[in-house]
């Protein structure tokens, strides 16, 4: 167990450096996801962003865009080279391999939220400070089962010609229940004061849970040419 | 499963290599065992019924034209790919499924570098090197380097290499783990004169350590020169299996072309 937690940091640890280096994912998710705060704040009107309301619908779609990119991005990095080829020749499990990407795409996740929530705060005059760690436990619900499926299906588009239009059209539908599940529950937490808890965490954890055991156990077979 | 759909083919040899009596293999020593390996992709049969036997310390060639199933054999071999059906092991274990204790004995030299461009040399060792198990991966990477003729573009990033540097890191890359078996699929494509010699000098070595090479070629006269047996490959099928000292260029480049 202890050898499997040792490569699955290994793999998160070469993916960061990678993305330090290179500097490419980060930066392009985090200005797509200030401009569609930015954008869909404009769009909305004054009356909208005043209510607060639609700010936690209109982060969900910064997300979903930058998370979507951010899979692309990092799966595309062992792709080219063929550098996937010398992961798989390595003594690892593949689920191994599976694991390290995820953590990995769930920290650049984390990184674009980071960024892109303050400019949501203040362009939409969102009250964070009123439940900020029930905010944090949503959206890390969101972002593991999100990142989970996004992870899995990066790998299996990304030797096709389409990819990021079929990335987007694959993923978006099967995050669905999480980006539900979390919308309503913020709107309980911001909106009606209403603890985080119950079948709205329950059924996002669930999914979670359902993502990432389905995920790594398909991982393997998306591998095999 | 259904039987593949053979087409008749000269077979130039009588029988494959493990059948022959003048080659009856030590199983023990066998580094690769193929019976009858066939290999699909969708409706199209790739390999077909290959039997070969590869003795531990042989360095052999793998020669075919394009499309004749080198790299097939190379990556089911490597266990990347697996067989349809048919049998294969490896060190006497099986290896048909993919098996990662097996995986740390393999070393391949692509036609594609697997390494990252963002990363140094060293960077890209130390965590292959990891990956492997290699004890003092560091010291390890420092001596690759050094054997590769890298040791002065260590902390260079890949993607400022030439492609003969890094042609030479992949093959760093692929020996970091000290494998008993090197899979080397076309290593010598695109690289300059001095690159070539150097690496027909590295496999030399290495075979004169002990190791077991295959090395899919397209050059024939290069492919006899360095190895000790060459098998050819048509269709996804073996057609000729000989020790390179009994035969000549004319011969194995009919075997390799003939329709």
């Amino acid at each position: 167990m202890m050898q499997v937690i040792q490569q699955i940091a290994l793999l998160t640890g070469k993916d960061l450096r990678v993305e330090a280096r290179s500097r490419q994912t980060l930066g392009l998710v985090v200005v797509l996801g200030i401009l569609i705060v930015v954008v869909l704040g404009l769009g909305l009107g004054p009356q909208q962003v005043a209510s607060g309301q639609a700010a936690t619908a209109v982060l969900w779609v910064a997300y979903l865009f930058g998370g979507v990119l951010c899979f692309e991005k990092t799966m595309a990095v062992e792709r080219h080279d063929g550098a996937l080829a010398g992961l798989m020749l390595a003594p690892i499990d593949r689920g191994v391999i599976y694991a390290g990407k995820f953590i990995s795409n769930l920290v650049l996740m984390v990184a674009l939220a980071l960024v892109v929530t303050p400019v949501a705060v203040v362009m939409f005059g969102f009250d964070l400070s009123a439940a900020p760690w029930g905010f944090a436990l949503i959206m890390a619900g969101g972002f593991v089962g999100f990142a989970a499926v996004g992870t899995l299906f990066a790998a299996a588009v990304s030797s096709s010609r389409l990819q990021g239009g079929l990335l987007a059209m694959v993923v978006f539908p099967v995050s669905l229940p999480l980006v539900i599940a979390s919308t309503q529950m913020m709107l309980h937490l911001f909106r009606d004061g209403e603890p985080v808890g119950g079948a709205g965490l329950a059924v996002l954890l669930a999914f979670d849970a359902i993502y990432l055991v389905v995920s790594w156990l398909v991982f393997e077979v998306i591998l095999e040419p | 499963m259904d039987e593949p759909e053979i087409r008749p083919v000269t077979v130039l040899t009588a029988q494959p290599a493990h059948e022959r009596t003048d080659a009856v293999p030590d199983t023990a020593r066998l580094a690769v065992r193929m019976v009858g390996l066939c290999k699909r992709f969708d409706e199209r049969w790739v390999l077909r019924d290959v039997n070969l036997d590869v003795p531990s310390g042989t360095y052999l060639a793998l020669l075919g034209a394009n499309g004749a199933g080198k790299s097939t054999l190379l990556h089911t071999l490597a266990m990347l790919s697996p067989a349809t059906s048919g049998t294969l092991n490896l060190f006497g274990l099986s290896a048909t499924r993919p098996a990662p204790a097996l995986r740390a004995r393999l070393g391949m030299i692509g036609h594609q570098p697997m390494l990252y461009r963002d990363l140094s040399a060293i960077e890209n060792l130390i965590f292959f090197g990891r990956l492997y198990g290699v004890s003092r991966p560091r010291q390890r990477a420092e001596e690759m380097l050094e054997r590769v003729g890298l040791t002065n573009r260590a902390r260079s990033p890949v993607k400022t290499f030439s492609r003969g540097m890094v042609q030479r890191l992949a093959i760093a890359r692929a020996l970091m783990h000290a494998p008993d078996l090197i899979l080397a699929d076309e290593p010598f494509s695109g690289l300059d004169v001095p690159s070539v010699l150097a690496l027909q000098r590295l496999l030399a070595e290495l075979h004169a350590e002990g190791k077991t090479i295959i090395l899919a070629n397209h050059d024939i006269g290069q492919s006899l020169d360095l190895a000790q047996r060459v098998v050819v490959l048509r269709s996804g099928q073996v057609v000729s299996d000989r020790r390179t000292l009994d035969t000549d260029t004319d011969q194995v480049t009919r075997e390799v072309i003939e329709a």
